[in-house]
């Protein structure tokens, strides 16, 4: 009777032990799978806005969003880009960063030039300066229209 | 007024003979003039064989008797007889006419260089060097060819060119410098000095800038004088507009004319105009606005609210920035707050720009619209910061998970080779 008391003594904290390894391993298991699946589950829910690499980007404007003589900001980076249809229907895209202070350019429908009211900057539609402080060309872009897409790069 | 009358008549006189402009094609492909003064080698008859070979009339085919009369085909001394007329080297006077006879010609010049201005000898009747030299007789003025030496002109797109944009402070220099030649005029001397060290001159020396202002920007080139009082903000008006209508509209503007004050050179200097920043406005050390305004009294008050704006935004920009900066250096995505703070950074220069108007509404209105973007630019850089915190504590606890699962995995690895 006491050896079985003894081995019952003995069998309880050894099940209480394994119980407790068990418990372990099942909710490691657990949270090694929530680690792996919220990552990738993040993965597939795209972001609000699109994040755009160094040297190209979607815009989320259609082509036909910008009308002739005009022109729309879009973020190429973390700097400002402005994309602009020419009176003649071309698409033409450059930073909009002026090069004199770095204010953000503008299109002067008026004028059929890019403007940086800041300091009265004006550059042609092919960014060079044509009037004002900047030093220098605004930076080109290449505009690619695939379908209804616009993508812009920096030229190679 | 005789004088000028003299040196008019006796120039029309020496020039008589050449009073046509020469006709280029005409002439010979080697001169006799030449090939006599060749041989002086590099003395002073020489010299000027030598130099003429780079000079932009030898290119477009002018020989030496363009200029200096005489017979180039008569192969003796001959050639230098008046009679044929030949007018040697012309005296300072003499030489705006000679010049003037092709390029004030629009006619001549056109079939040579179309774009080129016709007006320098009106211009230089206006300027003090012609006043100086037509009305006044002093010769000691520069002349055409003071700034354009003869025998090597160039033309100022030609880097070697003494009107080239960075030579021309040093031809310039080469007088107003010079203490002693410029004595008898009783005027400072210490302007390219001044310029060396002017936000001007470094934009162009070092930044390449070209279309940045050297001497004959502001002061003109053929009609060089200075600046009236009244209208120095017209001359730095042509390159920084927005500054000037600002100024222009603004009650300094009157009260600057009232008191004689030369508009933007009062507070900006200038020949030694530095970079503009900030500490050039409000009552502080290195202030303009404490030139004329002292603490208490309005504009003293308006100057002192201009600046705590324009450092107010500065400052947040700088927070802005600088937790963004962070947050990209720990390797969270901010590119679209980083975007953001771009409207921050036009609407800084424009409060800056503003300042001219002297109007605190006006600073502050730019300032506020800055501060809008620096604003939602730091949320976001917290928002950045504090994911990174969790993506840290995720990693903690997943470390922690996975020790876990590897004593775990331990415990039952010896507790089942125990059982076997």
């Amino acid at each position: 009777m006491e050896r079985d008391a003894v081995s019952e003594r003995a069998a309880g904290p050894r099940q209480s032990r394994r119980g407790f390894v068990n418990w372990l391993l099942g909710t490691s298991v657990g949270g090694l799978l929530l680690a792996v699946l919220y990552p990738v589950t993040r993965y597939l829910i795209p972001p609000e806005t699109a994040e755009s690499t160094a040297a190209t980007v979607t815009l989320s404007i259609r082509p036909e969003d910008v009308a002739p003589n005009s022109a729309q900001i879009f973020r190429f980076g973390n700097q400002p880009g402005i994309l602009v249809r020419t009176p003649a229907g071309e698409l033409r895209a450059f930073s909009a960063s002026c090069t004199h202070l770095s204010c953000i350019v503008q299109y002067r429908d008026d004028l059929g030039r890019l403007w940086c009211a800041c300091h009265n900057g004006h550059f042609d539609l092919n960014g060079r300066v044509v009037q004002g402080p900047p030093p220098s060309p605004l930076e080109t872009f290449v505009v690619n229209v695939r379908g209804d897409q616009i993508v812009v790069s920096r030229d190679a | 007024m005789m004088i000028r009358v003299l040196i008019g008549s006796g120039s029309l006189l020496i020039l008589g003979g050449l009073a046509a402009p020469p006709d280029a094609a005409a002439q010979m492909p080697e001169e006799s003039c030449v090939s006599c003064h060749s041989a002086f080698g590099d003395a002073p008859l020489g010299e000027p064989v030598q130099a003429y070979a780079a000079d932009v009339h030898a290119a477009k085919g002018f020989g030496c008797v363009a200029c200096h009369g005489g017979d180039a085909e008569d192969p003796g001394m001959s050639a230098m007889d008046p009679a044929a007329g030949y007018i040697g080297a012309p005296e300072r006077d003499e030489v705006v006419l000679l010049c003037g006879r092709c390029h004030s010609s629009a006619q001549f010049m056109r079939r040579y260089n179309p774009a080129l201005r016709v007006d320098q000898v009106a211009e230089y009747r206006t300027s003090v060097h012609g006043q100086q030299l037509l009305e006044r007789g002093d010769e000691r003025v520069a002349t055409c060819t003071g700034c354009h030496p003869a025998h090597s002109i160039k033309p100022p797109s030609d880097p070697n060119s003494s009107v080239n944009p960075l030579n021309v402070a040093e031809t310039c220099g080469s007088c107003h410098a010079d203490p002693e030649y410029m004595a008898p005029y009783a005027i400072p001397t210490d302007q390219h000095e001044k310029y060396s060290e002017s936000v001007h001159w470094q934009m162009m020396s070092e930044e390449g800038d070209l279309s940045a202002p050297t001497c004959n920007d502001c002061h003109g080139n053929h009609g060089a004088a200075p600046p009236g009082v009244g209208w120095v903000g017209n001359v730095c008006g042509q390159c920084h507009s927005v500054m000037a209508e600002l100024f222009g509209k603004s009650f300094h503007a009157r009260v600057f004319a009232m008191l004689g004050n030369p508009g933007c050179a009062t507070c900006h200097e200038n020949h030694d105009i530095g970079r503009a920043g900030d500490e050039l406005l409000g009552l502080g050390e290195g202030a303009v606005c404490g030139m004329c305004h002292s603490e208490g009294d309005s504009g003293g008050e308006v100057a002192l609210g201009m600046r705590a704006l324009i450092d107010s935004l500065n400052a947040h920009y700088e927070a802005a920035d600088s937790i963004l900066a962070k947050a990209e250096n720990a390797g969270i995505e901010v590119s679209e707050a980083l975007f953001g703070l771009n409207e921050a950074t036009t609407a800084l220069v424009s409060a800056r720009t503003a300042v001219h108007s002297f109007s605190l509404d006006s600073v502050a209105e730019q300032v506020e619209a800055g501060l809008a973007a620096t604003s939602t630019a730091y949320a976001r850089g917290e928002e950045a910061l504090g994911e990174f915190l969790v993506r840290r504590l995720g990693l903690a606890v997943s470390v922690a998970i996975i020790l876990a699962l590897i004593a775990g995995l331990f415990l039952k690895i010896r507790k089942i080779e125990q059982l076997t």
